[in-house]
């Protein structure tokens, strides 16, 4: 801005951008764009900025909105869910990897991962299913949820196509189904059940697998060994 | 936030209380309803989270990775729920607002937001309702005059902050 004079022009440019200067004004400060650099590249530089005036609605310039407060804690938990299932796909990779081994190694690593992966914070419980069959191998997480209880089966070892049903035993011994699968040889040996038996309220997992039962307690005492302190596994 | 950020949840609850209510304000003028604008935030933010070691602070913000992300999240929610048929007489399509349309209007309504009142009232009063500038003058109690160059200040207040949030022209 070269003078005084200069600034009194440039306080017309707003209203001479947006075509609100009177005939006789806007030829007074068209003669002295012409000859002021510094005072045209300003009016160009509004006028781009006056093009966008036209996007903007203005019934829309009050406060903005604000997002829903219970917002941040779901997208946290979704985010937490998606954590959780991406280690457990891992864990599943895992116990894939273990199915050439021999029944005795395979039980002892197969504890071990489930010890190791226990995470302390998560209410997954992690159930394991002994004196198995050689070469079969069962193991089951619970995981709590408002409708009941969420199952994941990991089974390997047993024929191909043997049909599998899932029970959840309550506390006064009655089975609650948590669904069927098939097991498929060489195929991701992870099925995924629900029963509407609350974790708290179940005892035992009960494993049907063609004519063989198997079944794992739940819990609280016997099994907490294997849930998360290596120190008191006996396996 | 230092590289490959996104790593922790933690890190997505500062991204969140940092930018959730710009993506939420943009995502509900695109999309026109609050519950698909929440489920395009937390979706924005799931993808985020996806792909967090990808995002790399030396080659932009946080604020334009998420919007970019989101601007995705708005479009494949849109096509989502635009499946009502085609209008064929004429070849005429019913008119959405393309999604860029949406980004600069979201961003003009933003920048209006941020200039201080007395310049938003100026441009409302003359320029959205092309009310003459003496009647303005009249009702503020002002000059004319400073009615005229309160437009100007205006304006260059607006060209400020779209530059600081990032515009481009």
């Amino acid at each position: 801005m070269r003078s005084e004079r200069c600034r009194e022009w440039r306080e017309q440019l707003g209203a001479y951008t947006l075509g609100h200067l009177s005939d006789e004004e806007r030829a007074g400060l068209k003669a002295h764009l012409e000859g002021c650099p510094e005072c045209r590249a300003e009016a160009d530089s509004l006028g781009s900025l006056a093009r966008l005036l036209p996007h903007a609605d203005p019934s829309r310039f009050g406060p903005a909105p604000v997002p829903p407060s219970g917002l941040a804690d779901r997208v946290a938990a979704a985010i937490g869910a998606e954590r959780r299932a991406g280690e457990r796909r891992r864990r599943v990779r895992l116990g894939l990897a273990l199915s050439g081994a021999t029944a005795a190694v395979a039980a002892a690593v197969l504890a071990i991962f489930v010890i190791s992966d226990g995470g302390g914070s998560s209410p997954e419980q992690h159930v394991a299913f002994r004196d198995l069959p050689s070469g079969v191998k069962i193991a089951a997480t619970l995981e709590p949820h408002a409708y009941g209880t969420e199952i994941r089966m990991y089974v390997s070892g047993v024929r191909s196509g043997t049909l599998c049903r899932v029970f959840l035993r309550g506390p006064n011994g009655g089975g609650v189904p948590a669904g069927t699968f098939r097991y498929r040889w060489g195929e991701d040996s992870q099925a995924v059940l629900s029963s509407a038996l609350d974790i708290s309220r179940t005892v035992a997992v009960v494993v049907r697998a063609g004519p063989r039962t198997f079944t794992a307690p739940v819990g609280h005492s016997d099994s907490a060994a294997i849930d998360n302190d290596p120190e008191e596994d006996t396996t | 936030m230092q590289s490959g950020a996104l790593k922790h949840e933690r890190d997505v609850r500062e991204a969140y209380a940092a930018h959730a209510g710009e993506l939420y304000g943009f995502a509900l003028r695109s999309l026109g309803d609050a519950g698909l604008a929440e489920e395009a935030v937390q979706e924005t933010f799931l993808r985020a989270w996806r792909a967090g070691d990808r995002f790399d602070p030396q080659i932009g913000s946080l604020r334009t990775w998420l919007f970019a992300i989101l601007r995705n999240v708005v479009i494949d929610l849109g096509r989502a729920r635009a499946v009502r048929p085609k209008v064929a007489e004429g070849g005429v399509e019913p008119a959405v607002e393309p999604i860029d349309d949406a980004l600069l209007a979201w961003q003009m309504e933003e920048a209006m937001r941020q200039i201080g009142e007395q310049h938003r009232q100026v441009l409302v009063e003359t320029y959205y309702r092309g009310r003459p500038y003496a009647e303005v003058a009249a009702e503020l109690g002002v000059p004319e005059g400073t009615v005229k160059s309160r437009v100007y200040y205006a304006l260059r207040a607006l060209r400020v902050v779209l530059e600081e949030m990032g515009y481009e022209e």
